[in-house]
């Protein structure tokens, strides 16, 4: 393909990278409110599955940004 | 109706149809081991879109000409739509070995989702979890062996341990790594196609079963109903630009994922 050629885009070019976003997020979620939640019942505690899901969700940005930011 | 003149909250009430129209009867029941193997109209309709799928292969490359005409030019588009459009562009020259999967893939997905549509048969295939789950799984299995055949174990090292991070951060990022590969990878795969096309036949059998009751309603009700009747076909073709861009959706991601597994991310 020469360089000159407009860019065609079909529909769903780009989903790649939107469900690798979306799947991140929901995986941050999920692994560390799992881990958060046996942690709650090893511990008898009630908070720490709320704690697992925000530094779930930290990481995934952590991620996110490290592996699709531009900078 | 008995009383087409009465008005519509005196009619018989109008009952819109609910997920129940995804459950099908069995038509031939079978139980071996304790494992339901019973026919349903799903599974016979599973059986015929294989065996359509297989014959429009069969068919259009069984005497191969140079000069493609009829069946033999139409398969070669979805052939070479796989092959141009996701393989080459997505996983480039070394992908060509796994366009068989991915052109199988495609084909059956979109058929099955067209079958939504298409008289008589107007039951996606894939608004029912069995077949979804079945191709996530083998999207699954066959981006990992494509991980350990081209990297060997590394390449668990290099999906689990991202490069180019601190060690201590590992502690954090290496389940939602694991979670994010090998779990939410395949199961948004197979919900995705799913669910779109459980949304697809719900919002085409309430706005149809509307818009009967509409037009037999015999008042106001019923211009209503000529212009749901217009506006119906708008949805028809809303369901066939669903049905290919899942199809598409689905490929393409498969190819993505085999694409990440067969060289380290950088």
């Amino acid at each position: 393909m020469s360089e000159s050629e407009p860019p065609r885009e079909p529909p769903g070019r780009g989903a790649d990278v939107v469900w690798s976003i979306i799947g991140t997020l929901i995986a941050g979620v999920l692994a560390w409110g799992f881990i958060g939640w046996l942690l709650d019942q090893w511990l008898g505690t009630r908070y720490l599955v709320a704690v697992g899901i925000i530094v779930g969700m930290a990481g995934a940005m952590y991620l996110i940004i490290k592996r699709h930011g531009s900078g | 109706m008995r009383a087409p003149t009465l008005p519509l909250a005196q009619r018989e009430g109008f009952h819109a149809p609910g997920i129940e129209i995804f459950e099908w009867p069995d038509i031939f029941h079978l139980e071996v081991a304790g494992i339901d193997l019973s026919i349903n109209r799903v599974v016979l309709q599973m059986f015929f879109i294989g065996l359509l799928v297989w014959g429009l292969f069969f068919f259009a490359f069984r005497r191969p000409k140079l000069v493609p005409s009829g069946l033999q030019n139409v398969m070669e588009a979805f052939v070479d739509f796989i092959r141009n459009q996701i393989v080459l562009e997505v996983i480039g020259r070394d992908g060509l070995r796994y366009m068989p999967y991915l052109t199988t893939l495609f084909v059956f997905v979109l058929f099955g989702n067209l079958g939504g549509i298409i008289p008589p048969i107007l039951f996606p295939l894939n608004g029912r979890m069995a077949l979804p789950a079945i191709m996530a799984i083998c999207s699954l299995l066959l981006f990992i062996s494509v991980g350990i055949s081209s990297q060997g174990l590394a390449y668990f090292k290099n999906a689990l341990f991202p490069p180019g991070i601190p060690w201590p951060v590992y502690i954090l990022l290496t389940p939602i790594e694991f979670v994010s590969t090998f779990i939410v990878r395949p199961v948004t795969l197979a919900i995705r196609l799913l669910a779109n096309m459980i949304a697809g036949h719900l919002i085409l059998s309430v706005f149809f079963v509307a818009t009967g009751y509409m037009l037999t309603s015999m008042n106001i009700s019923t211009l209503f109903g000529l212009g749901a009747l217009a506006f119906s076909v708008a949805l028809i073709a809303f369901e066939l630009f669903v049905a290919g861009l899942q199809a598409y959706v689905f490929t393409i991601l498969s190819a993505v994922y085999i694409a990440g597994a067969l060289e380290p991310e950088h």
